[in-house]
């Protein structure tokens, strides 16, 4: 493959990514803002229905921000290196805000909500998250505004000014946008979450919320549309040229994720909202195309030689390969019912429980941990591995990898399986049961 | 406060800060995943309690070790940008490495403490794997970008770019599999010594029941299987660095003159302008030996190299002091699962709860982080004043922003301020289940 196709695919890694983060991560942030604002009688339940939705998954969505960064200054060493020297006030105010945030979160659902320490943290926490996405929505902004002038070098040069860059109009403008379509993310997520839970009062407290913030998303993406127009000119030109089916596309599916959180479609409503923030992060990105910083840095004049772009893609390609298993098997697993309600109450009792709802002794259990073992053998080994191609000598790392995926999901699987057919069973009994019942209805009325 | 001392001292924090909960990331792992394993196989509910305390208190640290990771993956950026404009593209390949490990090890560390109540045990116990060996697997990816940082392969320097990229030749440079592990098993002997301390203290208040003894005798099992791994990896690495960093060798160790039968000297302060190192205990030949396998052997001093690339006269001292300080407790840590085993064995099998044992355990927790960070130090100190050896200067790869110090006071502030929160966090786990005393509760209802 020729060096701009490889950094064309790498870009395009690098903005799947982002989607996925803004998609996944971005409710994480939304769940903080509603935090935030939770109001009225129920206010302390719609907290706990955010803490329990974001609990398990918020730290591996952050990871697909490390992975931004890491695809993004592997295969655009100035980008990001030009971006962090130009932009340093808002990005050090934003890991400042991803520190708190993270950490707060932590040691608020650690102390429990009620103790002293743990409001504190809340406050922390919910701040930071309203914070944080706002100044990620400036920079961005700021990065299609054109102010940022880059001289690739070497040495690498950059010229803007640190606090007005990011502080323009149109740069706020996309911080309140950001802010916006987190909550509407979490907003959606939640209703569904809240419903599951049983709770359908604040099922409609986050229901309406959505409905909401959507209108302020429209509204202040509208603005910033506007405001493109005169301070990020080359956005504005993308927007109705080569980026307008994604414009079009992210504005119908607002208007439909809307109709389907009026008809109370949660599920419809959730699917509906992603797309819709893939669709404008689509738009941003084939808008500016093929700027990564307006206007200097481009995609081919940023992008690492191929003997980069290449591992990193086949690298990333087949590590996606194993992680979104894995993380679907997060995702489905947490949503389970847990077997108890208070986990972490009583140990000894809860212990006992636990021990005794173990399976009857099993001692032929297959010694599972060959694979791991051999994992981790081939990882010390692989210093000592002769040259070849890439592929060759990457091959036992990736193999350690599967193998690392492979023996949990496997027997998550068969769980899964075994689990799906007795389920089934039963269902298959009580359909026959009730045709039985009716056909003896039916006898007895005839 | 210049730009530069700044911005080292910044990066110097966020490190010393991010290293002990990396080191904790890896080991605990480790050890509920053998506690958990026991408990499956024993049907033992006092080993599934530890696992399960294990994991909690591995929760608390992997969010600040994760969120802490996460500002330095931005810090890089923003402290050293002409650093990472140069160097990114060539150890990129690393850190992506390093992600996919560092993402799968969060999904299963959420698999598993949410998994406690949704999994079976068995399933539950499996995820413990992905856990460990992706904690490991990332340790090794990240210590082979530091030890890129010590000898530079895997490009061709043209008018100050990098070209001919080669990024796995750059992963496997010379001084990454010493380095990465040296570090791995330091980890794992921090956090075998921190099980054991916290258990040990337990005992000195007089909780002495299987729940605590366990948790010693577990803690010392790593301890004791660190042993060898150590002492192998720590003479590795001496060679290594004898072969391919004479210089930092030279710096660390204060050896001037370049000679053979060199000697070993131990603390003492080093003194760079009189190229002199005042008391210190001098053991003859060893340095030759440690370097070479020979006593005779010539090891290279700092006078085969220009004045103006020795770290200066502030780092070395400080390097050496580092170095001798890491080397001493490490010997220690070798010694202490020694004692403990003998007198495991000597009676008959018994966990040994002797209160001056447990006070040697209580005390060589902490030490396991001093030398942690010594050894960071000595890593760090000894490079200077190159953040890439003999191809660019520290000077040269900071940031032109103004404004790092008031960086680091902020990143000061919020670092001792996590620190202090998840000590108490970690003292109010460990309050949750002081009272907890198997013998009397569980054991009955386990069977």
């Amino acid at each position: 493959m020729s060096q701009s196709t490889l950094a064309t695919l790498a870009a395009a890694l690098a903005w799947v990514a982002l989607i996925a983060y803004a998609v996944l991560g971005g409710a994480d942030f939304g769940g903080g803002i509603w935090d935030l604002l939770a109001s009225g009688s129920r206010a302390e339940r719609q907290r706990a229905v955010i803490a329990r939705g974001m609990g398990p998954v918020w730290e591996s969505n952050n990871v697909w921000l490390i992975f931004v960064l890491v695809v993004t200054w592997t295969a655009f060493p100035t980008v990001y290196a030009g971006i962090s020297t130009a932009l340093f006030i808002p990005i050090t105010l934003a890991v400042i805000g991803i520190v708190l945030r993270g950490a707060a979160f932590s040691f608020r659902s650690n102390y429990g909500r009620e103790v002293g320490s743990g409001v504190r943290w809340g406050y922390v926490f919910s701040i930071a998250s309203t914070i944080t996405p706002f100044l990620f929505g400036t920079i961005a902004g700021a990065l299609a505004s054109g102010n940022i002038r880059v001289s690739t070098g070497p040495p690498l040069q950059v010229q803007d000014n640190p606090w007005t860059t990011w502080t323009t109009p149109f740069a706020l403008t996309c911080g309140l946008f950001a802010v916006a379509l987190c909550s509407v993310l979490a907003a959606t997520y939640l209703t569904i979450d809240a419903r599951k839970a049983g709770d359908d009062a604040v099922a409609e407290d986050f229901r309406l919320r959505a409905l909401v913030a959507g209108a302020v998303t429209a509204a202040l993406g509208a603005l910033a549309a506007v405001l493109a127009i005169s301070e990020a000119p080359t956005l504005w030109q993308g927007l109705i040229g080569k980026a307008l089916p994604f414009a079009i596309a992210a504005v119908v599916i607002g208007l439909a994720t809307a109709a389907a959180l009026l008809r109370r479609l949660d599920y419809l409503a959730r699917v509906l909202v992603a797309a819709e923030t893939a669709c404008i992060f689509l738009a941003w990105g084939v808008a500016q195309w093929p700027y990564l910083i307006v206007p200097d840095v481009t995609v081919d004049n940023a992008a690492s030689p191929a003997s980069v772009l290449g591992p990193l893609l086949i690298v990333s390609v087949l590590g996606l390969v194993i992680l979104l298993p894995s993380l679907w098997y997060l995702f489905t697993v947490v949503k389970r019912t847990p077997r108890r309600s208070t986990p972490s109450v009583g140990t000894g009792v809860t212990t006992a429980a636990f021990v005794a709802s173990l399976p009857l002794a099993d001692p032929d259990v297959p010694p599972p941990h060959t694979a791991p073992l051999s994992a981790q053998a081939s990882a010390v080994v692989l210093p000592a591995l002769p040259g070849g191609p890439t592929m060759q000598r990457i091959a036992p790392v990736l193999a350690a990898l599967f193998a690392i995926a492979a023996a949990p999901l496997i027997t998550g699987i068969f769980e899964g399986m075994s689990r799906g057919m007795h389920r089934g069973m039963q269902q298959g009994l009580e359909r026959v049961q009730r045709r039985r019942n009716q056909r003896h209805r039916s006898a007895h009325a005839h | 406060m210049n730009s530069e001392v700044a911005a080292r001292a910044s990066l110097a924090v966020s490190l010393a800060f991010h290293i002990v909960f990396a080191a904790l990331g890896i080991g605990l792992p480790l050890m509920f995943c053998i506690a958990e394993g026991i408990g499956l196989r024993k049907r033992d509910a006092t080993w599934y309690v530890l696992a399960r305390r294990w994991s909690r208190a591995a929760g608390i640290l992997f969010v600040v070790g994760a969120v802490s990771g996460t500002a330095l993956s931005f810090e890089f950026g923003l402290l050293w940008p002409r650093f990472m404009a140069f160097g990114s593209g060539i150890f990129g390949l690393m850190f992506t490495f390093e992600g996919f490990c560092f993402f799968l090890e969060a999904i299963f560390l959420g698999l598993y403490l949410f998994g406690w109540d949704r999994l079976s045990p068995r399933t539950h116990w499996l995820c413990s794997f992905p856990v460990v060996i992706t904690g490991a697997l990332a340790s090794q990816f990240i210590l082979s970008v530091n030890s890129w940082m010590n000898t530079p392969t895997g490009f061709t320097l043209t008018n100050g770019t990098a070209t001919n990229i080669d990024p796995i030749a750059a992963m496997f440079n010379p001084m990454a599999p010493s380095q990465a592990i040296h570090m791995l098993v330091a980890a794992y002997q921090v956090t075998g010594f921190t099980i054991a301390a916290v258990y040990a203290a337990g005992l000195l208040r007089g909780r002495n029941n299987s729940y605590h003894r366990r948790g010693v005798l577990l803690g010392m099992l790593v301890a004791a299987a660190m042993i060898i791994p150590q002492a192998i990896a720590g003479s590795w690495i001496g060679e290594a660095l004898a072969r391919n960093q004479p210089q930092k060798l030279a710096s660390i160790e204060g050896l001037f003159q370049t000679t053979a039968h060199a000697p070993l000297a131990l603390f003492g302060w080093v003194d760079t302008a009189a190229q002199q190192i005042y008391f210190a205990i001098n053991i003859p030949d060893m340095l030759s030996f440690l370097a070479f396998n020979h006593f005779d052997a010539t090891v290279t001093g700092m006078d085969a190299f220009p004045q103006n690339t020795w770290p200066g006269p502030v780092l070395v001292p400080i390097a050496h002091l580092a170095f001798d300080t890491m080397a001493t407790l490490g010997g220690l840590f070798l010694l202490v699962p020694l004692v403990f085993w003998f007198f495991y064995f000597r009676q008959h099998r018994a966990v040994p709860t002797a209160r001056w044992l447990m006070w040697v355990l209580l005390i060589c927790s902490p030490l396991t982080f001093v030398a942690l960070e010594a050894g960071w130090v000595t890593a760090e100190l000894g490079r200077q004043p190159w953040i890439i050896y003999n191809i660019m200067r520290t000077s040269d790869g900071v940031t032109t922003n103004g404004g790092v110090a008031f960086f680091f006071f902020v990143f000061l502030a919020i670092y001792i301020a996590l620190a202090i929160a998840t000590i108490a966090l970690l003292r109010r786990l460990a309050r949750e289940h002081k009272t907890f005393n198997p013998e009397k509760k569980v054991v009955g209802s386990a069977e």
